[in-house]
């Protein structure tokens, strides 16, 4: 079985080693993105399994980013975590029209952020 | 100028890795298109390393002759496997094959040489050429064929690549290194985040209202996983510890008496010292050695208030490897939240206590006014608690409820005895001055701003639904809802009690009483959540209540009935 495929988007630097090195050592593929234009491009060329996105971001924010993946057919159904800010909340309507299936507040804990990934993508066998 | 080693201890007894198999594949990889050959020799000649994916001529005859040498020369040790760390050396010594090594190591210490192989412009089928085919079973004319692709080369263009060679390695290793440094920053950061949530977690834990036994809880099982250790604790020192045993969540899982013990030794230790006590060689310590056959390592710090231990968190046993200053660190920052939240639980039991007290001492006062009502308030308070909690309401409503069910005759400590312990119908007139009893206790209640809330519930429970009630004759939803919730639990417990005038109903007889009131006297949603309780509940608080009764308040009960 190949490994899944995440896609971290984030403009803090220190946001996507974090989240890539967690995850690469719990065996995922991990690509990464630093904006939600560059993170939209990826996902549509690459198809990843689930895409983790922080809400804010320049060019493209992360709900954007999700409600334009969920227009889309060919990347409708990637789920998505969000990664906000504590005490942001983000609209009930906004999260279920745009396939964000977690929400996860920063500063987040990085082994929270990888049983959540498992919980998405290693559904219990 | 010299290359970092990159050195990894490697305690099975192989070889240390001395440069990433990665690195040495993207470096041959690059030298392969120029008829180069890249291997790998420890200072001492062997092979370590070659690429995997040259031609015949390098695989069947060059490497040969750098792992075995030259047989003409006694299978001499090659001279360039001496080059200081970043130097180059060329070698032309071998029958048709030049050869460039680079010096790798530390200081001045050579750890290995990478070694560039090519052609010799000067190949052919020499007669030396010839003697090391027939060595390794090689035709030389096959050899020839081999080797006819490659591309010649001279000592300065072998020394030129070499010194390509010394930049790519010297670049890759930086590489390496700053993905180490990165990799191993990342981890620290990611270390750092936990246990930033760790803290805000248990913070927007510290709810007053939680029970303590909950927050530690919570606090060890959060701990035992950011941490990794197998067991995490808490005692607490006597005074503070109401009904806190110390206990020990994790994997470790000691018998009860062990974690006592270790509580009881651990307590006066920390109160001593006042700072984290780290042991990670428990069998060694004197005070500690006896615990050495359940666990191996100690991390405790104390739980401070204003310089005063009011216990300790500890944690027994790292998963992996010892605990460490940032451990204690850790712990430390949980222990002094978790401190602020003892203190204020500690504060809040206090002045709660308090104020329960005070109100059971001046219910206790109207209930000795008149012994046929002993325990009424306690029951009706009781009662209507219960009653709340049917009927969907929330706990803490529930508690205030029971508090106004407490207060709720406090006003006839203002009505005449006389008048109360009157047996036989009241005049009118007693009446009207037995009516008094809500706005009295009202009046006596209003200045303790902190149970404002409980006023209507004491004024107005003997408001009827119909608006027939005493003393405002307010109607339906317009009565309180404490008002309307105790005149239900007001009545029943009347009903079921003796009184100077009656004997008490049989509960099922009540019951039906308050049935039969639905939406006169008594609200009906109410009503309905009352009779849901049913009787077997009540014969059950009731005789919880009578037990109680006789085993706290021996005293208030003497009084009750004398």
């Amino acid at each position: 079985m190949t490994a899944k495929k995440i896609l971290v988007a984030d403009d803090e630097s220190h946001i996507l080693h974090v989240v890539s090195l967690k995850l690469r050592n719990a065996g995922f593929d991990v690509i990464t993105a630093c904006d939600g234009q560059e993170a939209l491009e990826l996902a549509i060329s690459e198809h990843p399994d689930l895409v983790i996105t922080d809400y804010h971001m320049p060019q493209l924010s992360g709900l954007e980013l999700c409600q334009k993946l969920k227009e889309d057919p060919s990347t409708a159904g990637i789920p998505a975590i969000m990664l906000t800010a504590r005490g942001y909340q983000l609209e009930p309507k906004d999260t279920e029209q745009s396939g964000i299936c977690r929400l996860l507040t920063k500063p987040f804990s990085p082994r929270q952020l990888l049983s959540t990934v498992n919980e998405i993508l290693r559904p219990a066998a | 100028m010299t290359l970092q080693l990159n050195q990894r201890a490697d305690s099975s007894g192989h070889e240390p890795s001395l440069i990433p198999a990665a690195v040495l594949d993207s470096l041959a990889a690059r030298f392969r298109p120029n008829g180069l050959f890249v291997a790998l020799l420890r200072p001492d000649g062997s092979v370590v390393w070659h690429d995997p994916q040259a031609g015949m001529f390098f695989q069947r005859f060059v490497l040969p002759l750098l792992q075995y040498g030259d047989p003409a020369d006694g299978n001499a040790k090659l001279n360039i496997c001496g080059v200081a760390p970043g130097s180059i050396a060329v070698n032309a010594d071998l029958p048709g094959v030049l050869l460039a090594a680079v010096g790798y190591g530390q200081r001045r210490q050579t750890n290995a040489v990478i070694v560039l192989a090519a052609k010799a412009s000067t190949f052919k089928l020499s007669e030396d050429v010839v003697r090391v085919c027939s060595r390794l079973g090689l035709d030389g004319i096959w050899l020839s064929q081999a080797a006819d692709e490659l591309p010649t080369y001279l000592e300065e263009m072998i020394q030129r690549h070499a010194r390509m060679l010394l930049a790519m390695i010297r670049d890759q290793m930086r590489l390496e290194n700053l993905q180490g440094e990165l990799d191993s920053l990342s981890g620290q950061l990611s270390d750092t985040y936990e246990e930033l949530s760790l803290v805000y977690q248990i913070s927007s834990g510290m709810r007053i209202n939680r029970r303590a036994n909950d927050f530690f809880k919570q606090v060890c099982l959060d701990v035992l996983e950011v941490m990794g250790v197998e067991g995490m604790g808490v005692a607490l020192i006597g005074e503070h510890s109401a009904s806190q045993e110390p206990v020990l969540y994790g994997p470790l899982g000691l018998p009860p008496g062990t974690v006592h013990r270790l509580a009881d030794e651990l307590l006066p230790i920390l109160c001593a010292r006042k700072t984290p006590l780290l042991l990670n060689q428990l069998a060694q310590d004197k005070n500690f050695a006896w615990l050495s056959e359940h666990a191996r390592q100690i991390l405790a710090v104390p739980l401070l208030r204003q310089d005063q231990v009011l216990g300790c968190l500890f944690s027994l046993n790292k998963i992996q490897g010892e605990f460490d200053s940032q451990d204690s660190k850790l712990l430390n920052s949980i222990a002094n939240e978790s401190a602020i939240y003892l203190e204020n639980a500690l504060l809040f039991d206090d002045v709660h206590g308090l104020m329960m007290g005070l109100l059971h001492s001046l219910t206790s006062a109207v209930d000795a006014k008149d012994a046929y009502t002993c325990g009424h308030s306690e029951r009706v308070a009781m009662l209507a608690k219960q009653l709340t909690l049917e009927a969907g309401l929330p706990e803490a409503l529930a508690e205030r409820v029971y508090m106004a069910g407490l207060l709720h005759d406090v006003g006839k400590i203002g009505v005449p005895e006389s008048v109360l312990q009157k047996t036989g119908r009241l005049t009118p007139d007693e009446f009207e001055k037995m009516k008094k009893h809500p706005e009295i206790g009202a009046r006596i209640l209003k200045d303790i701003k902190q149970i404002n809330d409980l006023l209507p519930g004491v004024l107005h429970h003997h408001e009827r639904f119909d608006g027939q009630g005493y003393p405002a004759g307010l109607t339906s939803d317009n009565i309180p809802l404490m008002g309307r919730i105790i005149c239900l639990a007001d009545c029943f417990d009347a009903m079921t009690s003796n009184r100077t005038y009656r004997k008490a109903l049989p509960l099922e007889v009540a019951l039906m009483e308050i049935r039969r009131c639905s939406g006169t006297q008594f609200d009906p949603v109410l009503t309905e959540s009352f009779l849901r309780i049913g009787a077997e509940k009540f014969r059950e608080m009731l005789r919880a209540h009578h037990d109680q009764m006789r085993e706290t308040t021996t005293g208030e009960r003497e009084l009750c009935v004398a």
